[in-house]
């Protein structure tokens, strides 16, 4: 098993994140990490999933992703560990203990 | 109600706009939909309006939604056709979620439209109110939710694409109640975009050249062919790959006649309930040639034991296939069509280049195999009916050109092991899904789909009590469909289960179908002919009577013996290698001699 980060590109529709979602939960894979944002393109979004899975599952799991008729492209992102730490500064909801961030703001 | 054509001619300027539920009526019609299974209720009563009195577009209407579904399931499953089933809002669409369900496991081309409530109620629990599409993401190649009535002809139409292009499947497409009403207006596109969907139909050459390696290489080559060379139309690809190469073939359950029976070399179905040759076939084989299979594991028994030497040249439409179930050597992505005759063509050109292979050993013990061990029954001793009996002999006496549907459970293993099939989409059954109550609709969806040709359902008495509803919508609507109940008084698989791995503790299976219903006078109440037969003198008379009448569904009551059972087995989870001839008989594979 090790850390997988897939930026997958899919139409701007209603329902989409509930296909991707459902799709992971099936196969019981656990999302480590999930961000859907927009692109230049108002007709498209990003989502930035980071999973953790043997190199097998990823392929089962990207190729039934890639069969969502709106999902319109899959890369693998280099570095895992780097780009879910990125995230985590993003979400700001990282496991810290309760209290840590008001503290930080202290 | 102003139609496209009314409006065209009688405003020279520009047509009067249509509804959402005219434009959607017309954009079925320019797609070539002739037939629509369905039901109304208070969400698609606009639609409803718009269909009244549509020429050329025949509406039948159900007794039950899931019947509606079954029904296009089947009108595809005889036709290659789309087909079509309609329901409205919350319990109607709902009921269409097993037919969704079922169409997608076997990749059967269907367009589910439902009516939703106003866009402005949606997400209030609103009176029928059910989120059809979120409902049935899983369970669809892909669902759609249209609210803006500018978007209906484009979701329709994109709608028959996705189901009928790549691998087929079900798709739903779910309208508000108020994008049906409204107005279309301004410049509504004719089809959507699908920027994520490009379906693969040709194979790479450089893998048809690799797979054409292995094939000269092997020595026990086998064709494993499955229900995607029906779906494409591949049975006269098939046999010429059969023929060029020599190669033994076996066809799965759903493949049932995309590969002639009576064909030499023909080794059966593989799988739980395949003959002895398929199996040990697939098991002995050092190089299996997938065809539109999917390696299920009705098929592979316990995947770790599965045909443990064999490489595999994995050919589907689906890249998700290849490598799912089973580690590939060369995968072919394409559609069966196309790349069998990719394959066909590279094997001639080797071949007239001189290249050797040599399969015969094998094919020879796969023959002698097949002398072996042929499908077969015991007659009961009592000398009551026996069920293969009959379905073999309705096999025989209504032949091979006739369309048989059937249920879930011994009856269609016996209607898959003892009805001789020679002809592709002759043989139409829940596969995937193994939905009981599949074959009364589906029959009537497969009758209307093909008016000129016989079609038998034959269904065990506990699948039949889950649709027969649907013999109203036939004798009403004159589809004369033919129905063969197996009575066995019992939930007949799950018996057979219960005497071999729970002790003959009969825990629910019992029915008491011979007393309750009594479905010679249930057919009657029906509008259909209802006949009976429990004794094999009478089978024959009692299959040429049936066969006689034309004007009107008939149900045929075959009461057959209780404890009949379906052989060969290979018990669930166990290896392919453990499979039994019959009853604690472990056959010879010749390993040995
Ligand atoms: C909808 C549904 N419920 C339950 C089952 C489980 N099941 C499989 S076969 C079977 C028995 C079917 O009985 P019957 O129709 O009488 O056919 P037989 O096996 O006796 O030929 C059952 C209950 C199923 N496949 N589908």
């Amino acid at each position: 098993m090790s850390r997988h980060a897939l930026s997958v590109l899919v139409e701007n529709n209603p329902g989409v994140l509930a296909r991707v979602s459902v799709l992971f939960a099936r196969r019981s894979f656990n999302i480590d990490h999930l961000v859907v944002g927009p692109t230049e393109d108002p007709k498209v979004s990003r989502m930035t999933i980071v999973i953790n899975v043997d190199s097998e599952q990823l392929h089962k799991v990207t190729s039934q992703l890639d069969k969502l008729i709106e999902v319109i492209h899959i890369e693998e992102l280099d570095d895992a560990t780097a780009i879910r730490e990125k995230l985590w500064v993003i979400n700001d909801n990282g496991p810290r203990p309760v209290g840590a961030m008001a503290n930080s703001w202290a | 109600m102003s139609t496209a054509t009314s409006t065209a001619t009688s405003a020279p300027t520009s047509p009067a706009p249509l509804t959402g539920a005219e434009t959607l009526v017309e954009t079925l019609k320019r797609v070539g939909v002739e037939h629509i299974f369905g039901l109304p209720g208070g969400c698609i009563l606009p639609l409803y309006d718009a269909l009244y009195e549509t020429p050329g577009l025949r509406h039948i209407l159900v007794r039950h939604e899931q019947g509606a579904g079954h029904a296009a399931q089947g009108y595809a499953a005889a036709t290659g056709k789309v087909g079509v089933c309609m329901a409205t809002s919350g319990p109607g669409a709902t009921n269409l979620v097993t037919p969704l369900a079922d169409a997608n496991m076997d990749s059967i081309p269907i367009v589910a439209i439902t009516a939703n409530v106003p866009s402005a109620a949606m997400g209030s629990d609103a009176f029928q109110e059910a989120d059809i599409r979120s409902i049935t993401m899983p369970v669809t190649k892909h669902s759609f939710l249209v609210t803006d009535p500018n978007q209906i002809e484009a979701t329709i139409a994109s709608a028959f694409h996705l189901a009928a292009s790549g691998r087929p499947g079900p798709v739903l497409v779910d309208v508000s109640k108020d994008a049906l009403t409204a107005l279309v207006t301004g410049d509504a596109p004719l089809q959507l975009a699908l920027p994520g969907y490009h379906p693969r139909t040709t194979a790479a050459p450089e893998a048809v050249s690799d797979a054409v390696d292995l094939m000269l290489k092997a020595q026990r080559p086998v064709l494993y062919v499955g229900g995607g060379t029906v779906r494409s139309g591949a049975h006269q690809e098939v046999l010429e790959f059969a023929e060029i190469t020599g190669i033994p073939v076996v066809t799965t359950l759903m493949a049932r006649g995309a590969f002639p029976d009576s064909h030499p070399q023909h080794m059966g179905m593989p799988g739980m309930h395949g003959t002895v040759t398929a199996v040990a076939a697939l098991q002995r084989s050092d190089l299996i040639i997938s065809l539109g299979a999917r390696f299920d594991d009705r098929v592979t028994g316990a995947r770790d034991s599965f045909a443990p030497h064999a490489q595999v040249i994995h050919a589907d439409i689906d890249p998700a296939e290849i490598g799912k179930n089973r580690v590939t050597a060369v995968g072919l992505v394409g559609d069966a069509k196309e790349t069998i005759r990719q394959l066909v063509n590279e094997f001639a050109a080797r071949k007239a280049a001189g290249e050797t292979y040599d399969y015969s050993d094998f094919v020879e013990r796969c023959n002698i195999m097949r002398e072996r061990y042929p499908l077969g029954f015991d007659e009961p001793e009592d000398g009551s009916l026996s069920p293969q009996y009959v379905i073999q002999r309705l096999g025989e006496i209504v032949g091979s050109e006739a369309i048989y549907t059937s249920g879930v459970g011994q009856h269609q293993m016996w209607a898959s092991q003892f009805i001789k099939y020679e002809q592709p989409n002759k043989w139409i059954n829940s596969g995937g899904l193994g939905t009981m109550g599949y074959a009364v609709p589906a029959a009537m969806g497969a009758k209307v789909a093909c008016p000129d040709d016989v079609v038998w359902a034959v269904d065990g008495d506990g699948c039949f009590q889950m649709t027969n509803q649907e013999l109203a919508t036939c004798a009403v609507e004159g589809i004369p469909i033919k129905v063969a109940i197996i009575n066995n008084a019992a939930l007949g698989m799950v018996r057979q289960w219960q005497t071999l791995f729970y002790s003959e503790r009969y825990s629910s299976s019992q029915l008491p179908s011979m007393q309750v219903p009594d479905f010679v006078t249930l057919a009657e109440a029906y509008g259909c002919v209802g006949l009976r037969c429990d004794n094999p003198e009478d089978v024959d008379a009692t299959i040429a009577r049936a066969m006689e009448i034309n004007d009107r569904p008939v149900v045929v009551d075959f009461r057959v013996h209780q404890d009949a059972m379906v052989w060969p087995m290979v018990p669930a989870g166990t290896s392919n290698d453990a499979i039994q001839y019959a009853r604690d008989l472990a056959p010879n594979f010749g390993d040995d001699e």
